[in-house]
């Protein structure tokens, strides 16, 4: 890795960690206390904004493993993340189970429906794999519209999680919970990476023929990653479905799946900073639209009265097009570019 | 027996259908190694096009025709030079996703303008039915099946043929020897796009035919990449042989077990028949099975 001069490892915790410098440490004790702040300082909007962020971030984050590191493109996800919500929305209210022990629980169930959903990847790969994971998808969509538990086609209510008579109602409250979960599967997911799993992972993504010869299970660590995409969609659906306290068949939609795979290309595939990039930039992307389209359709009557959703779709198509001519590695490798020569500032090189 | 002949019948028809979209993604990926799924809009906006022609503009119907299938070919033109041509020497997985985000474009102008209505055609074709084998069948659905066999003898013959059609087949064996030998490999790959938005174009005027224009006719295309997955991504006669296939298997199925599980079996069938044959035949019914070296 490349460091700027005088900085130095002196033993291995220092080669491999995750962060280096005391002022680092400084700043990432600020922004944490930063983000306890926000939900006594800002308003309600930026606040219910963040809580989807976040658990977008955590959905985001297993599709970066399972396709960023092991190069299985899942177009799955949203699926996923529907079957950790009715999971969570089933404990909690056909069970009896608290908000707590169900989340990592559905977590769990969805990593194993996973493991059925990555069965294909045994014998599949590239283009294949991928149109298998829109098919996973519909039968998945398919079994949520028909089966008796999970209520058809008119969702489940879901009850808000609670300590003692402490209930978590609101999306002030529910930041709390769900921002540092986001923050714990973030440093999860880093730490993975720089495992000897992680490393199998990018091994079995560059060439898995390769990655086989070198001695690398591949059965097992492909369907490795599914399980451990699964986890994050399960449990950020789970997150999801206690939020807005509803599971609707709506809310997971094959064009969510697509939105996820779009925001991990801005961002950066085999990047976790990346996927923060790519979050935040369609999600601004989204909210802006959102704002601009009342004064378009006032401007161009032509657009009819509710252009948003398809300009948010056409603007997203757009970027992700131009990201992948131009810029094809992603924000992260910019901002990589960008912190480089900030250090060399006056210098050209 | 006569319920079976139904089903068997109209899922024919159907299947005809199917297997035109899936011959448009499978020209795409013969020549250019690229999976497409964009088809779904090109057939939307193929469908569209005549729409406007036909129904807005009061053209008579083969002027409208000729017209549509130009603005398909145009399409089909746009779309590989300002998103595939930059992408050639990319790996095959950019252009597949740079297909999607032409997908993902599209699919807000669509909606941009259908405004959560549906267009329907004035019935350019004679209603009414006919009878085989004592089954009742519509004529507009008869016509679009014949429609489907000529696109595909005509494809035959093409591929046979012409010159493109022979250029088509070597840039489909080696992009490197085929331009060796003195096949443009450039124009080819323009070409090919034209030509299968000519082919989108004409399985979207039949679709919507049968269904009207309306919002999700796009997602067709993801069941015409399903096709095209059943019966090899590579193959024409598997494509035709796939289509036919699922669209019978969707018939019968629903007919058959949707009193038995409660409704929507059609939407679940291909899925379910695509993971079972990519399990067993992971290239597909016909598709070329590839050898691989590290």
């Amino acid at each position: 890795m490349w460091r700027p001069c005088g900085t130095f490892d002196e033993n291995y915790r220092k080669d491999v960690a995750i962060i280096r410098t005391p002022l680092r440490w400084g700043l990432l004790v600020a922004a944490l206390v930063g983000l306890f702040l926000v939900p006594y300082v800002c308003s309600y909007y930026v606040v219910s904004f963040l809580n989807t962020l976040s658990i977008t971030v955590i959905v985001v984050l297993g599709l970066q493993m399972v396709t960023g590191f092991c190069g299985q493109v899942s177009f799955g996800q949203a699926a996923f993340m529907a079957v950790g919500a009715y999971a969570s929305a089933v404990f909690c209210a056909n069970f009896g189970l608290s908000f707590w022990v169900a989340v990592p629980l559905s977590g769990f169930f969805t990593g194993i429906y996973g493991l059925v959903g990555g069965a294909p990847s045994m014998r599949i790969k590239g283009f294949y794999l991928a149109v298998a994971t829109i098919a996973i998808h519909f039968v998945t969509m398919w079994l949520v519209l028909h089966l008796e538990i999970t209520g058809k086609s008119q969702g489940i209510i879901v009850e808000p999680p609670r300590i003692g008579s402490f209930v978590f109602d609101t999306d002030e409250r529910m930041f709390y919970i769900i921002v540092p979960l986001m923050l714990l599967m973030t440093y999860g997911a880093r730490n993975l990476a720089r495992t000897r799993v992680g490393r199998a992972f990018v091994a079995v993504r560059d060439n898995d023929l390769a990655a086989q010869v070198m001695g690398i299970n591949l059965y097992y660590y492909k369907l490795l990653a599914f399980f451990i995409s699964c986890f994050y969609a399960g449990v950020a659906g789970a997150l999801w479905a206690h939020l807005t306290r509803v599971c609707h068949p709506e809310q997971f939609s094959l064009l969510h799946a697509l939105w996820y795979i779009g925001m991990l290309i801005v961002g950066g595939i085999g990047s976790i900073p990346g996927v923060f990039f790519g979050v935040i930039v369609i999600r601004v992307l989204d909210e802006l639209v959102l704002l601009v389209s009342p004064f378009l359709s006032s401007w161009f009557p032509w657009l009819g009265s509710a252009p948003a959703a398809g300009l948010g779709l056409s603007a997203f198509g757009v970027v992700l097009a131009v990201f992948l001519i131009k810029e094809p590695r992603g924000l992260a490798h910019r901002w990589e570019i960008i912190k480089a020569s900030m250090r060399l500032y006056p210098f050209a090189h | 027996m006569n319920e079976l002949t139904t089903l068997l019948l109209l899922g024919l028809m159907e299947g005809g259908l199917y297997a035109m979209v899936a011959a448009a993604i499978v020209l795409v990926y013969k020549s250019t190694r690229v999976v497409s799924l964009a088809h779904g809009q090109l057939m939307a906006f193929g469908a569209l096009a005549f729409w406007f022609l036909l129904v807005k503009s009061g053209l008579p119907f083969i002027a409208a025709l000729v017209l549509g299938l130009a603005c398909s070919a145009a399409f089909g033109w746009v779309v590989e030079r300002l998103y595939m041509r930059p992408l050639i020497g990319q790996p095959l997985f950019a252009a597949f996703l740079a297909t999607f985000a032409v997908f993902l474009t599209l699919d807000g102008i669509f909606q941009l303008i259908l405004k959560g209505e549906s267009k329907s055609f004035s019935q350019f074709l004679p209603s009414g039915t006919a009878s085989i084998y004592g089954v009742q069948l519509p004529i507009t659905q008869l016509v679009s099946f014949g429609v489907c066999i000529l696109l595909f003898a005509g494809l035959a013959l093409f591929y046979r043929f012409t010159k493109i059609g022979l250029g088509m087949r070597a840039t489909a064996e080696d992009h490197q020897l085929a331009q060796s030998s003195g096949v443009t490999v450039r124009f080819i790959f323009s070409a090919i796009w034209v030509l299968s938005a000519m082919v989108a174009g004409v399985a979207g005027i039949a679709l919507a035919n049968v269904t009207d224009i309306y919002y999700p006719l796009p997602y067709m295309g993801i069941k015409g990449l399903i096709v095209a997955l059943v019966g090899g991504l590579d193959s024409l006669p598997g494509a035709l042989l796939a289509g036919l296939l699922l669209g019978t298997l969707e018939n019968i199925s629903a007919g058959y077990l949707d009193p038995v599980v409660g409704g929507g079996v059609k939407e679940v069938a291909p899925y379910v028949l695509l993971l079972f044959v990519l399990l067993v035949k992971p290239y597909g019914l016909l598709g070329l099975v590839r050898i691989e070296r590290i």
